[in-house]
């Protein structure tokens, strides 16, 4: 166990943890920070978001023929009021712009006119001449639900229409508002990329370092012997776990001021987005892509531990490695975490990938182990 | 000689950095490759470059459209309903000659539309910019709008070139293309040059190294040796790159077309050079400066290699350094002139490569001289960077 917590110290040298903040720090501003700083990313998502909070209150995970009905009444209530703006305003009256419907029909070349459009639009950003249009926009989409299941079943093959049956039967409908799950997509999409880069730069180094040292002739002449191979794996697999674990809870925390908990219980297909073939809630949506992530996160701490023992130097330790990485974050995290349950992907790809990857990266380790154990370190 | 010979040997018989070349050179063939569907429908500009020669004149489009009546009176001719391959292929290329007429014809008047004043307002708006920053962004855009009205009296952006919208070349080659080649050399040159420097250290002979005659001095030949590392790198993978682009890619009549042609317009805004300069003119100057920036990359990374001396850590400082530079503009306040200078550097500069002198970018890159200051203050800040740390190394307690 000592030995352990030793070989745990060795992995977080400051230096490592000093670049390992400096690179999440970077990689935060490049491609995380947008995703929180501009969440909703003005109007009209802001207004999108708004309403969804309303519908959820209302409606819950559930949204049937009287939901719909009453939403529409919310949209004609909000258009009285909208009439009511516009006459009480005398600037409206004069233009000649008396109810919303005029307001619509509003002709952009009557100069007059565009520029009392702008002035509520864009510099007084009165709510409801935002929210309407959003409304009216969802209740398209209410309008058109089962055509577009109908739409994407034509092109489908057996199994994914054998899916979109089942929602058909089961009433699930895309109905809410889409900025939460996009932008959660977004946001785990980057924290994904990284994890994993900052999982590679703290565990290449861990058998890699005391080789180079020549400390292997000590190590392995002591009463433990080359058993401490194992050790180190184990360290660096703890270390692994604790580094996922640590960022996935400050990524996470600073997830939490997106303030998007009231969606957190609503089912995945419910969102005006793309079709799944299950039917998580998105906190379990957001869990499942979470053990995604450590999933990677171990194999990749897997593979550069075997490259770790292999590879004669550091330069070759990182040239190696680099081809996987960027393979994984150009091509594979869209379909191993956003994309998960997407119904796109041919639904035995994911697993499949993931059983294939965990296999490849214990038969690689074990295989170096075995070659550790006769290896001649004396050269 | 000698010397620096064996030093590039060093990177040169290292099989991941052969392997990661030969690896990064065929996804760029494979990329290129992959895209040349529209190889067919490309020819057309070429043809019409061949054919009425590369510039846009008025006796030129009477003579085009004369060509256009007569292939259309060809078309009804063709009275039958089952159409031969040669007669489908006849439609499409005389579909898209319309097009191009079309686009042509349009020029003046889509190019009188743009007021560039107009447009640097907005871009001051978006980007928030204010005080000494916003009348620099103004001054610089009233450039802009005098050499647009040269490039109009002149008529340099009257030349054939690939429609830009839908095909979008321009930016397929000096941005995608490019930008893989940019990345993918600046990966290998760091991991070289780190290795050459550091290797001495990593395989305990600097003992004997640094007590030969040659001793310190030693470090010059690394830093040469780099040097020459990095250009053999750079210059594999752009002429196998760059062979296969025109390779597939027929350009044969368009190499003298001008960089700022009318028919390049692909987004919102035309690509408007701020010099008279044609496409082979631009091909070899943004060799040029990806090439003096890989030079100079290369420099920075053999002096992070001198301060660190561990090469794992030398490639992820080198990594946060271009990541760095990278957002740099995006923390200084757009309220002086501080923002624009802080754009002056190498990582905005090989981001992007299709903005190359160009005008019609955004921040810095867009000014007149941004690039050639860019590398010339970079130039002294690296030779006067090299100069230290060589110095440095002269006096380092290395055991």
């Amino acid at each position: 166990m000592r030995i352990l917590f030793h070989e745990i110290k060795k992995i977080f040298t400051w230096r490592i943890l000093l670049l390992l903040v400096i690179a999440n720090a970077v990689l935060f501003f490049l491609r995380i920070e947008f995703h929180i700083s501009h969440f909703p990313n003005g109007r009209p998502s802001l207004d999108s978001y708004r309403i969804g909070i309303e519908m959820i209150s209302k409606y819950g995970n559930d949204m049937d023929e009287e939901d719909r009905r009453d939403f529409k009444k919310t949209y004609e209530v909000q258009v009285q009021e909208a009439n009511q703006y516009l006459q009480s305003n005398k600037e409206f009256a004069e233009a000649g712009v008396g109810t919303y419907e005029d307001f619509l029909n509003i002709d952009w070349e009557n100069k007059e006119q565009a520029a009392l459009r702008d002035k509520i639009m864009f510099e007084e950003q009165v709510d409801i001449f935002w929210e309407l249009p959003e409304r009216r926009r969802l209740m398209d989409f209410h309008e058109t639900k089962e055509a577009r299941v109908g739409t994407y079943k034509n092109g489908a093959n057996p199994r994914q229409e054998a899916r979109f049956d089942e929602m058909i039967s089961a009433g699930h409908y895309q109905v809410y508002p889409e900025v939460v799950m996009e932008n959660f997509k977004e946001f785990i999409f980057n924290v994904a990329i990284a994890i994993l880069v900052s999982v590679v730069l703290i565990i290449s180094p861990v058998f890699m370092k005391d080789r180079s040292r020549q400390l292997l002739d000590l190590q392995y002449t002591t009463r433990k012997g080359r058993e401490l191979y194992k050790t180190k794996l184990a360290a660096g697999l703890i270390s692994t776990l604790g580094v996922i674990t640590a960022l996935l809870i400050v990524y996470f925390g600073m997830y939490a001021l997106n303030n998007t908990e009231m969606y957190f219980n609503v089912p995945i297909h419910m969102f005006i987005d793309s079709f799944s073939w299950y039917d998580p809630t998105l906190l379990q949506y957001m869990a499942l892509t979470v053990a995604a992530i450590y999933m990677l996160g171990l194999v990749y701490a897997l593979l550069a531990m075997s490259f770790s023992s292999m590879m004669p130097n550091y330069i070759a330790l990182i040239g190696i490695q680099v081809p996987f990485v960027i393979a994984m974050i150009t091509y594979g995290l869209t379909y191993l975490v956003t994309r998960i349950i997407n119904i796109e992907v041919p639904q035995w790809v994911v697993p499949t990938s993931y059983s294939g990857m965990v296999a490849v990266s214990v038969l690689f380790i074990i295989f170096m182990w075995k070659r550790e154990k006769h290896r001649d370190i004396v050269v | 000689m000698d010397i620096i010979y064996y030093e590039c040997k060093k990177a040169f018989t290292s099989p991941i950095l052969i392997a990661l070349l030969l690896l990064f050179a065929s996804y760029n063939i494979l990329l290129i490759v992959s895209t040349s569907d529209r190889r067919e429908e490309l020819k057309v500009a070429n043809q019409l470059a061949g054919k009425y020669g590369v510039g846009i004149t008025d006796d030129s489009m009477n003579q085009f459209r004369e060509d256009l009546q007569h292939d259309l009176v060809k078309l009804n001719e063709i009275t039958r309903t089952d159409y031969s391959e040669a007669e489908l292929d006849f439609f499409t290329e005389l579909q898209l000659k319309e097009k191009y007429y079309e686009m042509a014809n349009d020029i003046d008047n889509r190019y009188d539309q743009i007021d560039w004043e107009q447009i640097g307002e907005s871009q001051i708006n978006m980007y928030r910019f204010s005080g000494s920053a916003a009348d620099t962004m103004k001054n610089e855009y009233i450039k802009l709008s005098l050499r647009f009205e040269e490039m109009k009296d002149n008529d340099e952006h009257k030349m054939w070139f690939f429609a830009g919208d839908p095909y979008k070349m321009h930016s397929f080659l000096f941005r995608t293309i490019f930008g893989h080649v940019i990345f993918e050399s600046l990966i290998i040159i760091a991991l070289a040059a780190a290795l050459i420097t550091n290797y001495e250290f990593e395989n305990r002979t600097h003992l004997v190294a640094y007590t030969t005659t040659r001793g310190r001095r030693l470090m010059r030949d690394k830093l040469a040796a780099s040097l020459l590392t990095a250009t053999t790198v750079s210059v594999f993978i752009l002429i196998l790159t760059l062979g296969t682009y025109f390779a597939v890619f027929d350009y044969s009549h368009l190499w003298g077309s001008s960089i700022s042609s009318a028919l390049n317009w692909e987004y919102k805004l035309p690509y408007v050079s701020w010099w008279n300069i044609s496409f082979s003119a631009f091909l070899i100057w943004s060799i040029l400066l990806v090439y003096a920036s890989m030079m100079l990359f290369t420099a920075i990374i053999f002096s992070i290699s001198i301060f660190v001396k561990n090469n794992y850590f030398t490639f992820f400082i080198f990594a946060v350094f271009f990541a760095v530079a990278l957002l740099l503009p995006g923390f200084i306040p757009a309220s002086t002139n501080l923002i624009f200078i802080a754009g002056y550097n190498l990582s905005q500069l090989v981001m992007n490569p299709h903005m190359f002198l160009m005008g019609n970018s955004s921040g810095a890159m867009m000014f007149k001289n941004y690039e050639w200051i860019t590398i010339c203050a970079w130039t002294i800040i690296v030779v006067a960077l090299s100069y230290i740390s060589l110095r440095r190394f002269r006096k380092q307690d290395i055991h």
